[in-house]
């Protein structure tokens, strides 16, 4: 249970910090507009483009997620608190990664609808694969994204150094998650990209046994 | 207090020796004896410096991420050493093969990049790795051989990837095989065993850095 609490503890720190949260969904709707006006204002391809908006917005605008919540723990000394009383590391991940994962999950929420009304290619027959497809994606993007966040714990610009070790580890989730939407949105189906699936799978499994197996190292060097 | 003992800097001139002699030999090879391609023409004897630099650079990596499991098994210093020269060292041939397949792209495909698996991978993982050396020249001194040591572990998922992309993806330019002549091959073994030695002696002498580096943190308490 101990990573509920965890979870529950970060979303509360998260739920106290209303501005950042505004900020940060302004911050992914305003990349939504700047890709659009890249894209349009006639579009080639609307499920393509409109899918790599989408997922591009979440994975920057993902990025600030992740660091804040570290900030507001080692502000509020709430991890300090964690470790002493001897909470188990894999929890504490587990509990982190739930609470971004949710996060991200909130500015999905956010973005999609912008994505499909400024595309123009809304489709809610599509729906519960597109949510599907994006969980499979943000449980990924949370797996490795917490274990970084918590490498980078402390170092001088680590919103670039998290960028430049994150996104490339992304990659293959990244693509998988646009041509997944993208066959969706266009075709009504997965069925030529389904091999996608399994790839994003995997990495999503690699993520969590990585930290499963090095987390604890990663907490004893952020002490 | 750490000192170079003296057979490491015997066998350090003696890799040097050999590999610089041995580099000298595939060089001459690959200029006088290489049968110049129909189709590209000289442009092909890059393939000799690209795919060794290639073969250095799997080596390299894959030697930082044994290092680094090592080091986080044993906490031994001398891992950590190993790994980060590793991953240095071949960051090196890594940079030499991102700079010598655009020649080859040019010459085979009439174009000096394409967003093709095998170079869009590899081109991921010299970011990557070059991320390793950012962070751990980032971190406290305390923390800096764990941390580099879970980077060193946690990069290796580049590794498949780069190794078999041209198999996963389709609209690979790279070939899945290559179709040499006896002459070709025997050159190309040559100049793989000519750089993997340059490598060895490249690491034995970051090594030796790392080796007075943890003397002089010694000395100074």
């Amino acid at each position: 249970m101990t990573f509920l609490w965890v979870t529950l503890k970060d979303l509360r720190l998260h739920a106290r910090d209303f501005r950042f949260l505004a900020t940060l969904g302004l911050f992914s709707l305003s990349l939504v507009l700047i890709l659009s006006f890249a894209f349009g204002p006639i579009f080639q391809e609307p499920a393509r483009e409109a899918s790599a908006t989408l997922w591009a917005s979440l994975f920057f605008a993902g990025i600030l997620g992740l660091t804040r919540a570290l900030d507001l723990e080692s502000e509020s000394g709430g991890g300090d608190a964690v470790r002493l009383a001897g909470a188990d590391p894999y929890s504490v991940y587990l509990g982190k990664t739930v609470s971004s994962f949710l996060l991200l999950g909130a500015l999905f929420c956010l973005v999609l609808p912008c994505a499909a009304v400024f595309f123009d290619v809304g489709n809610l027959a599509v729906l519960p694969q597109v949510a599907g497809v994006a969980a499979l994606a943000l449980i990924g993007y949370a797996a490795w994204g917490t274990l970084f966040a918590a490498l980078a714990r402390g170092l001088k610009a680590r919103e670039l150094l998290l960028s430049v070790l994150l996104f490339p580890t992304l990659i293959p989730i990244w693509i998988g998650a646009v041509k997944l939407t993208h066959s969706l949105w266009a075709d009504g189906t997965i069925e030529p990209v389904r091999d996608w699936l399994k790839i994003m799978a995997v990495m999503d499994v690699l993520g969590l046994a990585m930290a499963a197996w090095l987390f604890e190292v990663v907490q004893e060097a952020g002490e | 207090m750490k000192t170079i003992p003296k057979w490491w800097t015997v066998t350090g001139t003696a890799l040097w020796t050999a590999s610089l002699a041995l580099v000298a030999v595939s060089v001459w090879l690959v200029v006088t004896r290489a049968p110049i391609e129909q189709q590209m023409g000289v442009a092909q004897k890059i393939f000799y410096i690209h795919v060794p630099s290639a073969i250095a650079t799997v080596i390299a990596f894959g030697l930082t991420f044994a290092a680094s499991i090592a080091y986080l098994s044993t906490r031994n210093w001398a891992w950590d050493a190993v790994a980060v020269s590793s991953c240095e060292v071949g960051m090196v041939f890594a940079t030499v093969v991102l700079l010598s397949g655009p020649l080859w792209a040019r010459s085979s495909w009439n174009t000096w990049w394409t967003w093709e698996p095998r170079l869009t991978s590899f081109l991921v993982m010299w970011i990557l790795y070059g991320g390793y050396h950012i962070v751990r020249h980032s971190v406290a001194a305390g923390s800096r051989r764990e941390v580099s040591a879970v980077l060193g572990t946690v990069l290796i998922v580049t590794y498949p990837i780069t190794l078999m992309s041209v198999h996963w993806w389709r609209g690979s330019l790279h070939p899945k095989n290559v179709m040499m002549t006896s002459d070709m091959r025997g050159i190309l073994l040559v100049s793989m065993a000519a750089w993997i030695l340059f490598y060895l002696a490249a690491l034995q002498q970051r090594l030796r850095i790392e080796i007075l580096r943890e003397a002089s943190n010694e000395a100074d308490g």
